[in-house]
């Protein structure tokens, strides 16, 4: 009996030698933590996170990458952080916009882990914020809906009125115009950044009411696109470039975030020792990509995006004055003009959005 | 002008009615014996899971939705134990099944995140295809669930109100006692409406990540178990008026949508609220009729008869 016992302990021992072992082998130069909101197969925001850390970890020798998904934006955030940085993490990137608090408090607990934020706010020595400015990009999604439209009627699901979401709205909008003087851009929210049976009701109304062209700003444009595809309608996607798998015929072509360069960029200064927190905000061409177009969509329009593309990536803003909003008041003055920085502050559509913000 | 609205309202509320009356005919069928499940929105979400999970790793959406019903009917009987076997308390275990639901559809849904699946078939007859306004909206064009919600509402009217079983159901939920001498074993009742209801509720569930949504996501079904409970009430724990409560809440959720996509005037804000501000205008309304009153021994418990 007793040889029996000595010999069970003796199992788990070894068991316990041979887990342990390969992490003491190669023991990682860095190890880099992720907290998402949702899961890394969302077809969406989530999606472009994981896509890209997991080439930095990949790219880079003796980089682990520890993830954690479905986090909700409470305390329960802090907590796995908190996990993360007793796992070893000295890079942890919180990819949510309701992380902030919590990313913070975490932060000044652990003044050697650096944090980099996907949102706004202040910087702290440990702590950058970084952002992709997609506003401007819409404006060549505009350009491409504005031509690929039969009934002038563009839809737009959002989940709620944030200025961000507003000012793809817009921009979009602006776009569309630029080709096609009858555009307007159609907006419905649904209340919540993934109500999946609302988005799939937003995307069926917007079809209902005549609109053939439908852009969304949700989490996971993946119900919204296969709703639209099936009723023969064409979609612009947004979040991640892959979502194009899911409209093989109604596909124009979307916009998603290209993080990568800028996390390989972070990574490297965090093992050199020389992190700088920044407020890093970057538009198309650095951490914003146009997704390749659908097969129904001419060479003319294609070449009208592309050079939408290069005018926007040159450093065209849209959002410059004179600008009328869409109760006909000015907004924007002659010569004024809103940056990506103040973004988050826009409250009004632009003339031609059939919308109300509140 | 306004006819593009009505019908866009009426494709709406058909679409997001289907999955809210299988929930409230499975709750209604529950209560009428007694019992009552607040734990409906967990037995959605796991509908939806199983059903979207079976259906991306089988390639069958058929095999998802058979999947779904299921699950669901395991997941009541799971509470039936509960709460007739073990005589717990039914609010308390009603919350824990809500959480369990919560859990286990994240577990079984998560490999399957972003899969890409054929949801149901749908069929619209083709002599209404020539219909100009029906063309351009969802209208007719179902899967198999759509087409039989009207059918199954009719079935669970005809089985509580014109079978012995519905008989010994509606006993059982008023006064298990009384049931119990007149030779009828309350336990088997209740169960049999569990299950029952659970399978109506799975395939709710299925509905929505099956046909509408064609996603699983955690948490998708965003409080319609919960509003499928209030329908049950506001239809009187009638299954012939869940038709019209599950139509006309839907129809609300349509509405709200509808109306932006029309550039309406009207708040988004303000519209997201009229669901459930019908809720509290029914309940102000009936509130109180005794002719309308929930059966007698809803959610107590039988210890037996001594």
């Amino acid at each position: 009996m007793r040889n029996k016992l000595g010999f069970i302990i003796g199992f788990f021992v070894l068991v316990f030698c041979l887990a342990v072992k390969p992490a003491f082998a190669d023991s990682p130069r860095l190890i880099i933590g992720a907290v998402y909101v949702g899961s890394v197969n969302d077809y969406g925001y989530n999606r472009s996170f994981h896509d890209a850390l997991t080439q930095v970890a990949r790219e880079l020798p003796g980089v682990k990458l520890l993830e954690a998904e479905n986090v909700p934006e409470s305390t329960e955030a802090e907590r796995v952080m908190e996990g993360l940085v007793q796992q070893g993490a000295k890079l942890i990137f919180p990819t949510s916009f309701g992380y902030s608090d919590s990313a913070r408090k975490v932060a000044k607990r652990h003044r050697d882990v650096c944090f980099e934020y996907a949102g706004d706010g202040d910087t702290a020595k440990n702590f950058g914020v970084f952002f992709g400015s997609t506003q401007a990009a819409w404006y060549p999604m505009g350009v491409a809906a504005g031509k690929m439209t039969k009934s002038n009627k563009l839809g737009f699901v959002i989940g709620l009125p944030i200025g961000y979401a507003l000012g793809n709205v817009n921009a979009f909008q602006m776009g569309a115009r630029s080709v096609n003087p009858k555009a307007q851009t159609v907006v419905v929210v649904t209340g919540g950044w993934s109500d999946k049976a609302k988005e799939a009701g937003a995307a069926n109304a917007l079809l209902d009411q005549g609109c053939d062209v439908v852009g969304m700003h949700v989490d996971s444009p993946a119900t919204i696109i296969q709703t639209v595809e099936a009723r023969g309608g064409m979609s612009i996607g947004f979040q991640s470039i892959e979502a194009r798998a899911l409209a093989p015929k109604g596909w124009i072509t979307g916009l998603g975030f290209t993080w990568a360069p800028f996390f390989k960029d972070v990574a490297i200064s965090v093992m050199a020792g020389k992190f700088s927190a920044q407020a890093v905000y970057q538009g198309l061409g650095q951490m914003v990509a146009i997704a390749p177009f659908g097969a129904s969509v001419p060479a003319e329009v294609q070449g009208l995006v592309n050079a939408a593309v290069t005018k926007v990536a040159s450093g065209f803003n849209p959002f410059t004055g004179p600008l009328k909003n869409n109760l006909g008041n000015t907004v924007l003055p002659p010569g004024a003009s809103v940056g990506a920085d103040q973004m988050g502050n826009m409250n009004w559509y632009v003339d031609g959005v059939i919308g109300k913000v509140r | 002008m306004t006819t593009p609205l009505v019908l866009g309202v009426l494709a709406g509320a058909v679409l997001s009615g289907t999955s809210l009356l299988y929930a409230t005919l499975g709750e209604t069928i529950v209560e009428r014996s007694g019992i009552v499940n607040l734990g409906l929105e967990g037995i959605l979400l796991i509908g939806a899971s199983v059903g979207f999970s079976v259906a991306a790793a089988s390639g069958s959406a058929w095999l998802g939705l058979a999947a779904a019903a299921a699950a669901g009917g395991l997941g009541n009987l799971l509470f039936g134990w509960l709460v007739v076997t073990r005589k717990a308390n039914q609010l308390a275990s009603g919350l824990a099944m809500m959480f369990f639901g919560f859990g286990v559809s994240a577990l079984v849904g998560a490999p399957y995140v972003g899969a890409v699946i054929v949801g149901l078939p749908k069929w619209r007859p083709s002599w209404l295809d020539g219909l100009p306004w029906v063309r351009s909206t969802t209208l007719f064009n179902y899967d198999l669930l759509t087409w039989l919600a009207v059918p199954v509402a009719i079935l669970v009217w005809w089985a509580l109100f014109r079978t012995r079983w519905g008989l010994g159901v509606r006993a059982v939920g008023e006064s298990p006692a009384a049931a119990f001498a007149a030779g009828r074993n309350p336990a088997v009742l209740q169960y049999q409406a569990l299950s029952s209801g659970g399978v109506l509720g799975g395939l709710a569930g299925a509905h929505l990540s099956l046909s509408l949504t064609l996603t699983w996501a955690e948490y998708m079904t965003a409080g319609r178990g919960f509003i499928a409970i209030a329908l049950v009430i506001f239809s009187k724990w009638h299954p012939l008026r869940a038709i019209a409560g599950a139509l006309l809440f839907g129809g609300a959720e349509a509405l709200q949508l509808q109306l932006q996509a029309r550039g309406s005037d009207i708040s988004p804000f303000l519209l997201e609220m009229a669901p459930y501000l019908l809720t509290i205008l029914v309940l102000l309304a009936w509130g109180g009729s005794r002719r309308l009153a929930a059966p007698a021994s809803l959610g107590r418990t039988f210890y037996g008869s001594d």
